[in-house]
Order: C-alpha cells, then structure tokens, then sequence
C-alpha cells in the first residue's frame, strides 16, 4: 500500500525522484542521503534516486546536496509507469 | 536579553596565518562598503567566511574611514524570528552597546507587533549612529523562514546610509536582489569570483604551503579541483610530508570520485586511530569543545585533541579567542558525518545522546533538544521540552516550540499532561486553535481521578509522564481557560462564562496570570453581551492579576477596556482616573523618558485620555496626548492604538471643522484596524458614515447602513447601538424625505430604553441630543427642550461639551431657548461659549509649521507618499511624470527636512499637513 503511494505520488508532491549530480559519490553516501539509491553513471555523474514523502523532504534533499558542494544537474519526478532506471557501473 | 546566548556566534573570525592575499577581492568589497548590501554567495568550501573575515582586519580602505564590525553567524535555531533578531541586535551590540533596548523589549511582549514596528525601533537607533557599520550575516543560506524573510527586506529597505549588510550564503536570499541591483545598491561576490585562479592555486601551494610542486602538478590540481579553495587545502594537507607527490597527483586527478571524499579519506587515513574515531565521533557536534567532546567519546583529553586538530590544520575553526570552542568546517564535518552514518550507525543514537545529556546539565535546552531530536531519542527529547517549554513562551520562540511538536510523535505528547498543556498554550497564543480540545482531553483524561486515569479509548492502559511536577496542579485551572477562550473564539459566550468561572474556582490564589486570563475572558464575555458592570469587575480582578504577576503591558491593556466601559456609562471622570492611574505604572512616567523605557501600552493612555480632553472641549490638550503618542512612536502603542490613534486624531479634526482631513484618516484607521477577542463596539466605518452625514453626502451614509444591513426593525443590542444611533443620524439628516423623521423618532424611542435598561448612560445622553434635534426638526420646540433638559442634566457632572456643540447650529438655537427657560443655565451659557470660539480658517498651504511651506501639489504628492503607492503609481495617480514626482519628492523631503519616505510622512502627520485638503483632490486609491 505505502509502495503504491509512494510511486503514484500525490498532491503534496510525494513520489520517486531522481537527483543527478556532477561527479561521483561512494555508496556509503546513501546513509547521509536517508537510504536513498546512489547510481554512478559513466559520464561522470551520479544520480540520486527513490521515494520522497513529500516536497519539504525534497527540498531537504536538494539542500544537502547544495552542502557539500557538488554540482546539481538535474531533478526529474519520475513518472509511476515508467520502469526504475537500470544501474550503471555500479560499483 | 535572553541569558542563554551563544557567544561564539558573535565571534568575528580572526584571518589565519598563511592567507593567500587576494586583492581584486579585497578591492571589490572596500567598493562595496559603500553599498547598502555585499552578497558574498557560492557553495560551501569556497572562502567566503575567510574572505570577509581577512577584509574586515584589514580595515577600511581609506585609515580616515571610521568602520565598526558585528558579525553573526547564523544556525537553523534563528528561523525564529524572535530568536534571529535578539542575535541581530546582540550582535550589534558588540560594536554599539545599549543599542535595540525597546527592539528586544519588543520581541518578548506576548502581542508583539508586526516586525516593522519592532525594527523601525532599531532603525531609529542605528540612525543615531554616525560611523559606519558593517553587519555581516555568515551562514545565511540556513533562513528560509518567511517571516525573517520579510523582516530582513523590511530592513535593507530602511537601512540608513552608514549601515552597511553583508551576507554570506551557499544559496541566494530570498531578498529583492534585482531591484537592489538595478539601484547599485548590491555588489556581489559570486563562485566564479572566490575560486582560485591558477597564480592564486600556485602562491597558495607553493608559497604559504611549501610544496615545491611543478606548474603541470599546480594545473592538475587546479583542474581536478576547479579551484575550490576547501579542495586545494585538503589536497596539501594530503601531500605535506608525502615522499611521493607526483603519484598522489596522478592519482588524484586520475580519480573521479567526489573530490572532498577522496581527499578527506587521504587525509583522515594518514591519522592515528585515535585521532580518527575521535573526528568520526565528534562529527554529529555543531560546535566542539573539550569537556563536551570528553562527554561525547566517552574519552579524556578532548581539548588537547582540538588544539591537535588545529595546529595540524584540520580544518578545525576557532569560534573565540580563547580556544575553547571550535567547529569543524562544514564540509569537512559532513564528509565526516557521511561516514560515521555508514560505517557506525548503531553509536550514533548514543553519541547523541550522550551531546544532550552535556547540554542539558550546561543549561542549553535548545541544543540538548535538537541532538535528543538527531538522535530520536523522543522521550528525552519530549522530557526536555516539558520543561523549556514555559521559558521559551516567556522569551516569545513559540516558532521553535512549534518545530519541536512537529516533530514529536502524537503518543508520547498524550501520556504527558504537563507537556500536551504546554504545547496547547503555545499553539493559542500564536493563533492556532485547531486540534486544541483533542489535545485538552489527552490531558485531562491523566487528571480525572474518577474514572481510570490512563485508560487510553484504545489499547493498554500506559503510565503518565510527568517532569515538571510544579505545573501539574495547575493543569485543571489552565484547561479550563483554553476551554474558555475556545468558547470564546466559537462566539459561544455562555461556554466562556461556564468555562472561565470553573478555572477561578481551580487556580490557586498566587497564580496571577492563569487569574488573570480566566477574568480577561470572563470580562470579554460580559462585554459582548452588554453587561458593563460584570465587564468592569472582571476587567479590574484581571488588572489586578496583571499587576501582581508583573505584566505592566498588560495592566494598560486592562486600562483600555475599563475606561471604554466608562465612557459609555458616560463616567468619563472614572474613566480619566483609570488612565491617569494606569500611566503612573508606567516607569518613565513624568521626567524624562529615555529612549526605550518606555511600557507598551503608554501610548494607548494618551490617545485615550485625549477623547476625553476633545469631549470636554479642551482641544488643545486632545491634540498634546496625540503628538505625544506619536512622537514616541508605535512600539509605544499595543496593537490597536495605529488605529485609535487615527480615530482620535479625526474627531479632533472634525472638531476643527476639517471635515475631509477627518475622512482621511477614518480610511487610514480601517486599514490598519486590528481585531482581537473584544468585541468591535464602534466600527470604523460607522464613523466614516457619520462624517458623510456631517457633509451632506447622505447617498454614501444610506449606501454605508444598506451594506451593514441595518434598519430600523432590526433587535436592538449593545453590539450594534453604535451603528444604530448613526443610522438614526442619517435618518435625521434625510428628513423631510418618506418617513425618515417618523422612523428616527421610533427607533430613538426603542435606543433610549435598551441604553436606559443597559446603564449606558454616555449613549443615554446622545440619544437624548437626537431626539430633541428630532422635536426641533418637527417644529416643536417645548417638546424639544424635554430630553435636552434631561441630556443636560446627565452631561453636566461628568462635563461634555462637545456631545452637543458637535451638532452645530440647531443645537445652539436650541440651547439658547434653554437658557431663556432658564434650564442649566451656568452650563448652557459654557456650551454657547463653545460654539462661539470660530476655528481657524484652513487653507491648504498656510500655517503649515514649516520655514518655506509646500505647494499644493506637493501637498498631493505628500499626501501619496502617506497611501502603499509606488513612485510610477504615484505619477499615474496625479497624471505627471515618474520624474516630476520624483522633484516633487526631493522638494519635500527638503522642505520637511527629511531623507525618506517614512520620515516624510510621519513629519506630515506630526505637522497635520497630511489631513489639508485641497479642492481638486486625486482620487486616492484604496487597497482593498
């Protein structure tokens, strides 16, 4: 049920996001990220994903991400019927 | 002040040795200084800190420029308002002391007023100042409370010439930056200007570090780290002392792992362990000091461990200068942080733990809540906020109150009653009534013995938690006037009465201020209903709780109410006393009054005690008590005084026959009435109809009872004489159209009798007034002299005068045939005395106080200038262009002798230059 919620996403903005950074995080990163996936890809990014509860945790995200200083690419809202994005290169 | 301020915020960082000089930087701010704002903004690691840090000791530019320095670091707790601008205030302190007396003072009244109040008090203060000031605001990325927000804009929009903003911030603020830009007022430092250029990267390595490295290594460097100053540091600490710095190089820069990571791990795995565990340890503190450091890894030897780490240049930062607090920098601390969350998880909650455990016993709840919080231990954390809880109301962070609920789960709130009571008061007192009675029975079902105490309706029985054992007995009495003034929001006045009488039987006798919220809301209660004697005695028991609880604020919040009672008993002599008593509370009562000490609620006295000098007649001594209001301006007022003032100050110009001038600032008062929990006795909008009455504009008058939905059939109640006994008015003026003398007769007749039964006396009298100009109107003029000859009976003890001369010369024909009756006749011979003194003729440019008078469009665009217009909506309101206003505007600040626009118009307002009217008035814009 809370998985359904989570992919379909509602009117607070809750749903899964994929946050992609200028250059490459360790998994042990996923921690400080609050459990979320951490994908490095081959050009040099690395991309933050999974279910946020809402957009004030989102923001939470982003915010981190402002604190240590890696560069912000992009943020997608990922839509509920599309599937979860393969890893690349993982380490 | 607050005693629990943290110091090491304040602390101006000193430069390090070893800086790499950076003059283009250096020069853009000494430019800058000159601004009103230096935006110093780019991502973390990047020297903004050190940057300012090392301009400020540098001094000014030119050694003639005398320049003062605050700084204020900022954390997540200033998101509260009150939190933020005590720190802006104590911060400025350190340069300018005693400044922000009232500003504070301010920030801690339970109805604070809105922020420009509170900083206009500061912005008067700075302007007194005449060297330059530097503020600088460090880690301002972590605000994004609205309301400082606001305030801050508020702020730069004031700010006067010589005081000067610096932020630093990893994002932008949510400041009007183009506008301030557009102005040359902003100048910026941005990332592209703090990285470090490739002679910066080399001087940096080669010079200050020592590290004989070849222009390819310094190029490589710079290019893996972009410059990043936080990257380079740590890329030499990585290498100093390394055989083989070409490897590392190649390495490094064959690497693409996030820079910082890769650097920190290079650099913490070339410590001892005991060094590691103790940064990994360490790494959950905002700040660090020896014995908390102790505290936290459960080790000794933290201070020697800090002065270590910060000889070895461990990216430690001094926060004094007596090296006994610390903090790592940021981006260190969070690489660090990152990987005790992933290499040591389960210590975490114990480290934590043991960081409130040394807070707490250090006396900073607030900290030692937030690492409670971190570590979700939420039954601490719940235990400490019981007990802050009373602290933090008083010192008005209801904000930061709030954010701790948030957080807290529901259970653990509902077995504490003490806590669930408190969170209550601080959710009521900030306006917030939703889910207050669900929260008042979790905790009344603790406190009700008589049926199984801790029975929740579901689940097992749990135990009830209870830290704060001196609040317990209070809980039964404090429930009940939630429960009151819950009713009382409802419009449920006999539940309010019910309610607030059960909470004085549960109070104890010393417990001043839940007695005197239980006899405000009883007292409110009798008011809405009409019963002034009750209103009266409840009012004075809270006065007299107030007083013994020692909230003089609220004794002259009393004192309002009390001698509006009066008046409309028609004592106005109980009604002076009251004020004149409540003004010796005042501690700058009499002598001199010094900037800042002077008790909210002051203002309100006067303003009071100058309606009843106009009703006497004595309109000189009316318009003292104004100018005195408002020459010590609003933060002397409580909120409702912007609008009394202004309802005062028309009446005086009503009184002077400035009819328009009276409208005028009728308007202004609409628009900043306040409502509270009293009720709205007299409407703004019912005295606007009366002057529309007084001018013959009866359409706007009959329009104004059509939109209130009045008319003669309505029930007649206390609430609404007022309204109804202006619209017996404008009936009166309508005559001879239809029946409008007949019906203002009836509905007369029923007013008197309900003021008559409701011993209102003071409504008694005008009503009285109304029905002999009502006989006069029909011609009967014996019939007429019946209820003047009982008006002047009632008026003449308590001494009205202009109650009858306000009514002009029917009133006099009449008062003269009194006299011939011989009625009154020392009194009736006074009153005529009144009506014969002519008031001076007013022409909109003379005799305006100044040395070269305005012209009368300059009068316009003044009068503009006092409206929420902009400059281009000024210009198309007067149909000229942007740049005449901007003449007009330049002309008037020089005539008033004034540098803005607030200055301009509350000079107008002392002058009564803004209540002048000319013929051809634009058409003002009201907002909706």
């Amino acid at each position: 049920m809370s998985e359904t919620h989570a992919l379909t996403g509602d009117r607070h903005g809750a749903g899964r996001y994929e946050i992609r950074l200028q250059g490459h995080l360790e998994n042990r990163w996923a921690a400080w990220f609050d459990g979320l996936t951490l994908t490095r890809a081959g050009d040099g990014t690395t991309l933050i994903h999974g279910p946020v509860v809402d957009q004030a945790a989102l923001f939470g995200l982003l915010q981190k991400v402002r604190d240590i200083g890696l560069p912000l690419v992009s943020v997608t809202h990922v839509e509920p019927d599309r599937p979860d994005v393969p890893a690349i290169d993982p380490r | 002040m607050p005693a629990a301020l943290l110091e090491t915020k304040l602390f101006l960082p000193r430069p390090r040795r070893g800086l790499v000089p950076r003059p283009r930087l250096s020069e853009r701010l000494d430019r800058g200084s000159a601004s009103k704002l230096m935006l110093v903004s780019a991502p973390a690691g990047f020297g903004k800190t050190t940057l300012l840090a090392e301009w400020l000791a540098a001094g000014p530019a030119a050694p003639t420029d005398e320049r003062s320095a605050a700084w204020l670091s900022l954390d997540r707790g200033d998101n509260d308002p009150a939190s933020f601008w005590t720190y802006v205030v104590a911060a400025l302190r350190t340069v300018e002391p005693g400044i922000g007396a009232s500003t504070v003072a301010l920030l801690q009244e339970r109805q604070p007023p809105p922020i420009e109040t509170v900083l206009t008090t500061l912005l008067n203060d700075l302007a007194a100042i005449t060297s330059d000031i530097v503020l600088v605001l460090d880690d301002y990325h972590v605000v994004d409370a609205q309301d400082v927000q606001d305030g801050m804009a508020f702020l730069l929009d004031h700010l006067p010439p010589h005081m000067h903003l610096v932020i630093a911030s990893r994002a932008d603020p949510a400041l009007p930056l183009a506008r301030l830009r557009a102005r040359g007022e902003l100048v910026e430092t941005r990332a592209a200007d703090l990285r470090f250029q490739p002679d910066e990267a080399a001087a940096y390595l080669n010079g200050m570090m020592g590290l004989q490295l070849t222009a390819q290594d310094v190029t490589a460097l710079e290019g893996r780290t972009e410059g990043w100053i936080a990257a380079l540091q740590l890329a030499a600490l990585s290498m100093q002392g390394r055989a083989d710095v070409a490897g590392f190089i190649a390495g490094f820069a064959g690497d693409d792992r996030y820079v910082v990571d890769y650097l920190v791990e290079e650099v913490v795995q070339r410590q001892p362990d005991r060094v590691q565990a103790f940064l990994l340890q360490t790494s959950i503190l905002s700040r660090l000091s020896g014995p908390l450091c102790d505290a936290v890894t459960g080790q000794s030897g933290g201070k020697a461990m800090l002065e270590a780490l910060d000889r070895g240049n461990l990216f430690l930062v001094p926060l004094d200068n007596s090296r006994r607090w610390y903090r790592y920098h940021q981006l260190f601390a969070d690489v660090l942080h990152a990987r005790l969350l992933d290499e040591q998880p389960d210590q975490v909650p114990d480290l934590h733990r043991r960081a409130s455990a040394w807070y707490e016993q250090h006396g900073e709840c607030t900290v030692a809540i937030g690492h409670a919080l971190a570590g979700e231990d939420f039954e601490r954390a719940a235990d400490l906020v019981e007990l802050a809880i009373p602290a933090m109301q008083r010192s008005r962070q209801e904000a930061t109150i709030r954010g701790w609920i948030e957080v807290l789960p529901d259970e653990l709130v509902r077995v504490r009653p003490v806590l669930g009571i408190g969170v209550v008061g601080a959710l009521m007192s900030s306006g917030e009534f939703e889910g207050i009675e669900g929260r008042l029975r979790d905790a009344e079902r603790w406190l009700d013995t008589t049926s199984d105490a801790g029975q929740g309706p579901h689940g097992p029985p749990a135990e009830m938690v209870v830290v704060d054992h001196e609040e317990l007995p209070r809980l039964p009495g404090m429930i009940e006037v939630y429960r009151a003034a819950l009713a009382l929001a409802r419009g449920d006045l006999p539940g309010t009465v019910t309610h607030a009488r059960r909470a004085l039987d549960l109070l104890a006798e010393d417990d001043h201020l839940g007695r005197g919220a239980a006899a405000a809301l009883l007292g409110l209660a009798a008011w809405t209903t009409g019963d002034l004697e009750a209103a009266h005695r409840s009012y004075a028991d809270c006065m007299a709780s107030m007083q013994r609880a020692g909230h003089l604020s609220d004794v002259l919040g009393c004192a309002i109410t009390l001698a509006d009672i009066r008046i409309v008993q028609g004592r106005m002599g109980e009604a002076m006393r009251t004020y004149e008593q409540a003004l010796w509370l005042a501690p700058a009562q009499g002598g001199s009054v010094l900037r800042g000490t002077v008790l909210r609620g002051t203002g309100d006295m006067h303003v009071g005690m100058s309606a009843i000098h106009r009703e006497r007649g004595d309109l000189d001594a009316a318009r003292q008590h104004l100018l005195w209001s408002e020459e010590h301006g609003e933060h002397t007022g409580l909120p409702q005084n912007r609008y009394r003032w202004r309802v005062a100050m028309a009446r005086v110009r009503e009184a002077e026959g400035d009819l328009p001038g009276a409208l005028d600032l009728l308007d202004e008062a609409e628009r900043r009435y306040v409502g509270d929990f009293s009720p709205n006795v007299r409407p703004v909008a019912a005295s606007t109809a009366r002057v529309w009455v007084a001018q013959g504009r009866l359409a706007e008058a009959l329009g104004w009872a059509r939109q209130q939905g009045l008319s003669v059939e309505d029930d007649l109640s206390y609430l609404h004489e007022f309204e109804h006994v202006t619209l017996a008015r404008v009936l009166l003026a309508r005559h001879p159209v239809a029946r409008a003398l007949d019906e203002a007769t009836e509905l007369l007749e029923r007013l008197l009798r309900a003021a008559e039964d409701g011993g209102r006396t003071g409504s008694v009298i005008e009503i009285l007034v109304l029905q002999a100009l009502a006989q006069q109107l029909r011609g009967d003029v014996p019939a007429a002299l019946v209820p003047l000859e009982r008006a002047l009976e009632l008026a003449e003890p308590e001494g009205y005068v202009r109650r009858f001369v306000d009514e002009g010369s029917p009133m006099a024909v009449l008062l003269v045939s009194a006299a011939e009756r011989g009625i009154a006749p020392s009194y009736v011979q006074r009153l005529l005395a009144a009506f014969a003194k002519p008031e001076p003729e007013i022409s909109p440019t003379a005799d305006q106080g100044l040395v070269e008078p305005l012209s009368g469009r300059e009068l316009d665009v003044l009068r503009l200038l006092g409206s929420d217009l902009g400059g281009p909506e000024i210009a198309r309101e007067l149909i000229v262009a942007l740049n005449t206003v901007r003449t007009h505007t330049k002309s008037i600040y020089a005539k008033l002798g004034v540098n803005n626009r607030r200055a301009a118009v509350r000079r107008a307002e002392e002058l009564g230059l803004l209540s002048r009217t000319r013929n051809t008035r634009p058409p003002v814009v009201r907002r909706p």
